[in-house]
């Protein structure tokens, strides 16, 4: 299959042999709604982690001239397990900006932000670079390319915490204001950055405009399958033979993605579990991983989610308990504290694994941290406690054995 | 006009209702701690949550809006675990020093932990986190870190009604942190309303601070008086001792107090406080000074003059007029007060500092007299001996009274706002002991209530003024404060 993402272009020029930014000269001579009606017809849907048609989300922006319009790019990547927009702004930075463009066309916004992560230094030195040389060929700026659309582009770098990876407390980031997830409604297609009607995507969510509107929705939706058009990254970590981001249709069973593209476990290492959507979602078993396929209803199907696509292997001589002790401590750590299921739960889960790993525990923390992941499912601002919980409960539903051997004193060497 | 049923009631409700508010007018209590009526929606603690028939989640009654056929259930099985998981994940950090807590009585932890749970925690107590307890937080707040729950309405207070914006929540997660700003105190004049607002004991007062548990407190609904805006407020009591006074939250006036009005109790109880009159700064009790007082009265014939204040109650005001017309009968009177009256910090305060301007314009009505212009020139022209009125009103002719030497007859409740040098002074109850009327800034008529009993031997000053016209020989026939104002159109 040909590649539509991961092309090592990161040079404007090297850009435009591959027919680059063509895509933006169409669009502007489409009318906006024609725009979303084929985002719709593509079957795109969020590579962030929520899975929402992208089509969709625009057409929420109310239509019309009046009033500021943000588009805002989410390239905070924190998800455990995730490094796929990262590699994508290296090798691919045009089409990032060649789809904001687009879509601040779209939508009607005069000027968009690419929220990046804070220790991402070097791809943001990149993409101001990219930016600059897309402004210097008229592709930014006032009049793009003689339309009369004026679009300016900034990057902004966060400071260091997960959860400004969401998008309303990335907006209070972007803001200036600590990063909290917001109270939902409003949302931000009505409400959000400075007030005003927003639409918050993925990189690789608008990395992949371009191609849609270069070659029409229906093109980008046949390559995937279903309801999940086109292709997407997975990034997969752990004991593979070749680790790494791969893009591949939606809908490519997981076993291909592991046996075939990553060359299957390394020497010795069996397969125990996969969790295939980032560290957020729930985990399956190797025997569930190897009959999935990778796409949102598949893996829906199968009680797990695609998520942002960190395809995270386990193999046997992992211990899960250990395993959701370190997940707990990162959500511990990254919980903003507002809600108090989150707050509280967090790190009463994290305690209870403590004791757990270290041989303390008791037959009834296995309840206890079920029934406290439990408590916090559903019922918080953002989806940062469902993060935390979904991964609990699914990991003690799955390997309770393993939990039940710490809770009767099991200690591991690692 | 959304119509919506909840727990099988139907109700309609304003567009923009949220189903907590709209629960409210059937009734039907949801528990709540970051919500405040007059603050904005935070939707952050979860106490709130409730089930809506088709909705995914539970979501939270504060921040809902009620929509057209809408089905909320408050009290369903679900709607309780999750309330008794909210209240579990509060206490597990929290200390449970009920028995040395000052909120225990009005807490919100200990009210819904009674109603909702009663679930042993299962959270082991030495792994709780420990945080800064009680500290000094400006002049009249003291906060303990431990007990708090997150709720920001102190953060949302500060941000939102006095603009002052000195809270924030530090850190983040379970390490999250009310605290102040670096170099700032919580002095902005309102800040005890930050201790009503706290639903734990986190922010407490210092004044109330361990001097009586709430469950034994009476409550007297009254105004204050610390202003022309005439607040609304419960004056808190046990055993005939004011300890505190709290808002009586109202459309009319207020739903918050400001710091100043809030002490206002203290004079009551106060180490000056008079219990007797005082002639020539000597203790004397009331009966012989008021005949000496009559005396004076006697002797300077024709050349008294007596001043109302706005300070005093219209019955007061009006017991000073019927002294004047009627006992010392004289023309020398004046009940002619104005200030530029309006809330000035625009919360509560107002510009006129006395709460009964507006009163005194009906004693003025019914009893003419001088202007105060008028009667300030009277008293520097030397022709007065004798002037009896208010302490505070004396504040307003003192310049000229100084000047001519006149001889003061000064009612006061406490020593130290009597000047010194006062002939007589004359106690009288205040009006946390006795009724009185007063008009606020809106003409607002309201009467004050007696929350406690006036020391031994004081009376209320109009039956102060009855007695004094009868050992002048003329009965004013005052014996309840109705009957000082049966001449007035009320
Ligand atoms: C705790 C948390 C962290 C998130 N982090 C990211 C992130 O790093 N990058 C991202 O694109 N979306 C992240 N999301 C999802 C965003 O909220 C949002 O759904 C997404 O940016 C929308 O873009 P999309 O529709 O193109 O996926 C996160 C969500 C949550 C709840
Ligand atoms: S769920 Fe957690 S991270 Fe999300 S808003 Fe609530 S406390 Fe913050
Ligand atoms: S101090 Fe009181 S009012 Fe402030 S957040 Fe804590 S519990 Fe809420
Ligand atoms: S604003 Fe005036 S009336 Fe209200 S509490 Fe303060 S002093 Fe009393
Ligand atoms: S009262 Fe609704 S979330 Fe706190």
């Amino acid at each position: 299959m040909e590649t539509i993402l991961l092309k090592n272009l990161p040079d404007i020029e090297a850009y435009f042999a591959c027919g680059g930014y063509k895509a933006l000269k169409k669009a502007l001579g489409l009318k906006p709604a024609e725009i979303i009606e084929e985002l719709k017809k593509s079957n795109l849907r969020g590579r962030g982690g929520a899975g929402f048609p992208a089509g969709l989300k625009w057409s929420f922006i109310p239509p019309g001239g009046q009033g500021q319009k943000y588009l805002v790019c989410n390239a905070d990547e924190g998800e455990p397990g995730t490094f796929k927009d990262r590699e994508l702004m290296l090798k691919n930075p045009h089409a990032l900006i060649e789809g904001m463009a687009i879509a601040a066309y779209a939508i009607g916004a005069a000027h968009g932000y690419i929220y990046i992560r804070g220790e991402f230094a070097a791809e943001t030195a990149l993409m101001n670079k990219a930016i600059a040389d897309a402004r210097a060929k008229g592709f930014i700026g006032r009049n793009v390319l003689g339309s009369g659309f004026d679009f300016e582009l900034f990057t902004h770098r966060g400071a260091g915490a997960y959860i400004c990876g969401e998008e309303t407390a990335l907006l209070e980031s972007l803001e200036g204001f600590k990063g909290q997830p917001r109270l939902k409604p409003p949302f931000p297609a009505l409400k959000g950055l400075f007030g005003s009607p927003t639409v918050i995507n993925n990189v690789e969510t608008l990395a992949a405009v371009p191609s849609i509107i270069e070659n029409g929705g229906a093109w980008y939706a046949a390559l995937g399958t279903g309801k999940s058009g086109g292709t997407k990254l997975f990034c997969v970590s752990g004991p593979v033979n070749r680790p790494g981001v791969y893009e591949l249709p939606l809908g490519t069973p997981l076993r291909e993605l592991l046996e075939v593209h990553c060359g299957g476990m390394k020497d010795g290492k069996k397969l125990k579990a996969v969790i295939p959507g980032g560290s957020s979602v729930p985990v399956l078993t190797a025997e569930e991983a190897l009959a999935v396929n990778l796409d949102y209803e598949a893996l829906a199907a199968a009680g797990s989610m695609l998520g942002s696509g960190g395809v995270i292997v386990i193999d046997d001589g992992q211990c899960m308990v250990k395993l959701l002790q370190v997940l707990a401590r990162f959500y511990h750590h990254e919980s903003c504290g507002q809600c108090t299921p989150c707050r509280e739960g967090c790190g009463w889960l994290e305690k209870v694994l403590d004791r757990l790993e270290a041989g303390g525990g008791s037959a009834g923390d296995i309840d206890l941290l079920y029934s406290v992941a439990e408590g916090m499912t559903g019922r918080t601002i953002c989806a940062l406690a469902d993060a935390m919980a979904m991964p609990a409960m699914s990991f003690i539903k799955k390997f309770r054995g393993e939990f039940e051997a710490h809770a009767a004193g099991k200690v591991c060497g690692n | 006009m959304p119509n919506l049923t909840i727990d099988g009631r139907s109700v309609e409700v304003p567009a923009g209702t949220t189903l907590l508010e709209a629960a409210q007018r059937l009734g039907i209590y949801i528990p709540r701690y970051c919500y405040h009526p007059k603050l904005s929606v935070s939707g952050s603690c979860r106490m709130c949550l409730v089930e809506v028939e088709k909705a995914p989640k539970l979501v939270t009654a504060c921040s809902t809006e009620a929509a057209e056929g809408m089905r909320v259930l408050t009290a369903s099985e679900k709607v309780r675990q999750a309330r008794r998981d909210v209240l579990e994940y509060l206490l597990i950090n929290h200390p449970l020093d009920c028995p040395i807590c000052d909120q225990a009585g009005e807490c919100g932890l200990q009210d819904y932990y009674m109603d909702y749970s009663l679930r042993k925690s299962r959270f082991e107590a030495e792994d709780k986190i420990l945080r800064q307890k009680r500290r000094a937080a400006g002049p009249y707040l003291m906060l303990d870190n431990e007990r708090c729950i997150l709720c920001t309405r102190c953060v949302r207070f500060c941000g939102e009604v006095t603009k002052t914006a000195e809270l924030e929540v530090m850190e983040r997660g379970d390490r999250s942190f009310i605290d102040l700003k670096e170099g700032r105190a919580l002095d902005n004049g309102y800040s005890l309303n930050i201790a009503d607002l706290c639903p734990v004991g986190a922010f407490t007062s210092r004044d109330f601070r361990f001097k009586a548990r709430a469950w034994f407190l009476k409550r007297t609904p009254t105004i204050c008086l610390g202003c022309a805006t005439g607040c609304e407020i419960e004056a808190h009591h046990y055993e005939g001792t004011i300890y505190r006074l709290v808002p009586h939250p109202n459309a009319e006036t207020n739903t918050w107090l400001c710091d100043h009005g809030r002490m206002t109790y203290k004079a009551v109880r106060a180490g000056d406080r008079l219990g007797k009159a005082l002639i020539r700064k000597g203790l004397i009790d009331l009966e012989p000074a008021l005949r000496e007082t009559a005396t004076r009265l006697e002797e300077a014939k024709g050349a008294a003059a007596v001043l109302g204040s706005p300070w005093l109650s219209v019955e007061d005001n009006a017991a000073l007029a019927r002294l004047a017309k009627d006992s010392v009968k004289t023309a020398n009177y004046c009940f002619d007060f104005s200030a530029e009256q309006g809330i000035k910090d625009g919360i509560l305060v107002n510009k006129d500092p006395a709460p009964n301007t507006a009163g005194t314009r009906t004693v003025k009505a019914l009893y003419g007299g001088l202007s105060l212009e008028e009667f300030t020139g009277l008293l520097a022209g030397g022709k007065i001996k004798i002037l009896i009125t208010e302490a505070k009103a004396y504040g307003l002719v003192k310049a000229a009274a100084e000047a001519a030497g006149i001889r003061l007859i000064i009612f006061a409740r406490n020593r130290g706002e009597a000047p010194a040098a006062a002939y007589a002074v004359l106690p009288y109850a205040s009006y946390f002991e006795t009724e009185g009327t007063f008009v606020n800034y809106q003409g607002l008529r309201r009467m004050t209530a007696a929350a406690v009993e006036p020391p031994q031997g004081i009376k209320p000053l109009w039956a102060v003024v009855n007695k004094l016209a009868s050992y002048s020989g003329a009965e004013l026939h005052l014996d309840s404060a109705p009957r000082a104002l049966k001449d007035m159109d009320f």
